[in-house]
Formats: structure tokens, C-alpha cells, sequence
């Protein structure tokens, strides 16, 4: 019998997002709307706070970290029209 | 047949700042197809201004730049240009491209309620990455280009004269070709540090129409 999987705590999640924060150049600045702009230091930050910007990162780092893992970054599906 | 553009380029911080430049290549490009471009840019983007030319010239084509919300748009300075709580009739048979933060999720359908023939936007925030460094010359940040490019692309095939899905998918198939080229190639950190980003937009840029 399998072993039945490991949910991931939402503080696992936050330290693999600031790890993977940590490899963005300190060059470039992130822009996210009306949250301003944002150096990799700033982001990094925000994520360990966990406000609104925080969590907006890791909703971005996990659906690409998804779309890599299904291969969905070559999908032709991403190019299609989804009406609303 | 010539076409009316109604564009707002609000121009306050770093974030405008390249909104309001890299709106500049679709001007250039109207303005040669013959097509009357209506430019209200920097400190004119406010509410009046914007009401009056869009009930004035009734264009065929809004693109809106700048900071937004679910229910608003905003124009200089965080000014609300176009809510959720207006009723226009001048918004019929529109075709809106709003480059801003997730306006798709309730702007976009109460545009569509209003007569709007289609609506193209975020239903996320509409998130890029750049070069600060660039920051005075932003046309000239290809880190930027990356994003805004293929964001261009949206309304650069609807003056076109091709159908709004047409050109969220043209855009779309932009990000899509910017994402590959980064992955398959030997690209320097920053431009690797993209791809998320690029993911982000292409997958929340969304295209809303009336069903017929």
C-alpha cells in the first residue's frame, strides 16, 4: 500500500517561494499594479509577512510551478480564446 | 475604413511611466493606418477629460492605461476614470482594451452590460518586469518589451480591423513564443526571471463578449 502523501504547510510553501525568490536578480524590479514596484529584497519581504503582495507572489510561483510540472508552458491552450 | 482610438496614458510613477511610453508604438501605428487617434496623456487623464472626449467622439476602440482595480480604472494620479457604479451609453459597441490590473473580473462585464461589443483585460494583476536602471528610457528596456509588447499586440490587431478574439489570441501566442524563446535558449538571469511573469499574464488575459 502506498504511503498516503504529505500535505505541504503553508510555511513550507513560503520558504520554497523565498528560495525561489532568492534566484531573481537584484537588477531588476517587479512590477505588480496598484501594490507599486518591487526589488527582489522587497519581494522577499513581503512573502515572509504574508500580506496581499506576499501571497499574490506565491499564487504566482505555484501556478507556474503547476504549468511546469503538467508541461502546460508549451500547452497551444494557453494561446486559445476562453470565453468569459 | 478610418477608425477612432481613444487612448489614456497616465504618466505618475515608474509603473505608468512605461505604460504611457510603450503605448507610443500603437499611436505611431494608428496615425499611419489613417486612423484618428484621440491622445489624452499625463496630467490630462482625468475624469472630465476622459467623459467628455468618450461621449464626444464616440471611438470605436478604448485603450485604457494605468492603475486599476476590480471595479475601477484610474487615470493621473489614482483619479477613478470608469467605474462599476457608471451607466454610459457612450460605452455602446465599444471594443475595450484596458492594460491595467483586474479589471476583467467586474469592470469588464458591467462595460458588457452597457452595450460594450467586447471587453479585453485582467482578471489578475497585470504584473511586468524591468530594468531600473531604464526607468528614463523605457522603450528602450527590452526586459519590459518582453511584456509589453506582446500586450501591444492586442490592440494593434484590432486596428487591424480582425475580431477581439483574434487579437487576445495573437497576443496571447506573443507571450506564449517570448516564454519559449526564454526557456529554450541560453538567456542571461533577468530574462529567465521573467517567465513566471509572462505565465501570470498570458494566462489571466481574458476576452469578455455579449454572446450573440
Amino acid at each position: 500500500m502506498s504511503k498516503p502523501k504529505k500535505k505541504i504547510s503553508d510555511k513550507e510553501i513560503r520558504a520554497l517561494v523565498i528560495e525561489r525568490l532568492k534566484t531573481l536578480p537584484s537588477n531588476i524590479k517587479v512590477s505588480i499594479g496598484n501594490e507599486g514596484s518591487f526589488t527582489k529584497e522587497n519581494l522577499i519581504a513581503k512573502v515572509r509577512e504574508g500580506d496581499t503582495t506576499g501571497r499574490k507572489i506565491i499564487e504566482v510561483e505555484l501556478e507556474y510551478l503547476r504549468a511546469l510540472k503538467k508541461g502546460d508552458l508549451f500547452n497551444e491552450s494557453n494561446t486559445s480564446h476562453h470565453p468569459a | 475604413m478610418n477608425q477612432t482610438l481613444l487612448i489614456t496614458r497616465p504618466n505618475y510613477d515608474e509603473a505608468t511611466t512605461y505604460l504611457f511610453h510603450w503605448s507610443k508604438p500603437v499611436i505611431k501605428l494608428a496615425i499611419k493606418k489613417g486612423d484618428r487617434v484621440i491622445d489624452i496623456a499625463g496630467k490630462k487623464v482625468n475624469r472630465e477629460e476622459f467623459i467628455g472626449r468618450l461621449k464626444k467622439i464616440s471611438p470605436d476602440f478604448l485603450f485604457l492605461n494605468g492603475h486599476g482595480n476590480q471595479t475601477t480604472i484610474f487615470g493621473q494620479d489614482n483619479e477613478a476614470l470608469l467605474t462599476t457604479k457608471d451607466k454610459l451609453k457612450a460605452l455602446k459597441k465599444l471594443i475595450i482594451y484596458s492594460r491595467s490590473c483586474n479589471c476583467a473580473s467586474l469592470l469588464g462585464p458591467h462595460c458588457l452590460n452597457n452595450g460594450a461589443k467586447a471587453f479585453i483585460g485582467y482578471k489578475q494583476p497585470f504584473i511586468f518586469i524591468y530594468n531600473p536602471s531604464l526607468s528614463t528610457h523605457p522603450l528602450a528596456d527590452s526586459l519590459a518589451e518582453l511584456f509589453l509588447n506582446p500586450s501591444n499586440i492586442v490592440i494593434t490587431t484590432l486596428l487591424k480591423g480582425q475580431p477581439p478574439e483574434e487579437a487576445d489570441k495573437r497576443s496571447k501566442k506573443a507571450f506564449q513564443k517570448n516564454i519559449q524563446k526564454l526557456l529554450t535558449s541560453e538567456t542571461p538571469k533577468e530574462y529567465s526571471a521573467a517567465i513566471r511573469f509572462l505565465f501570470w499574464d498570458m494566462k489571466h488575459q481574458v476576452c469578455l463578449k455579449k454572446e450573440e
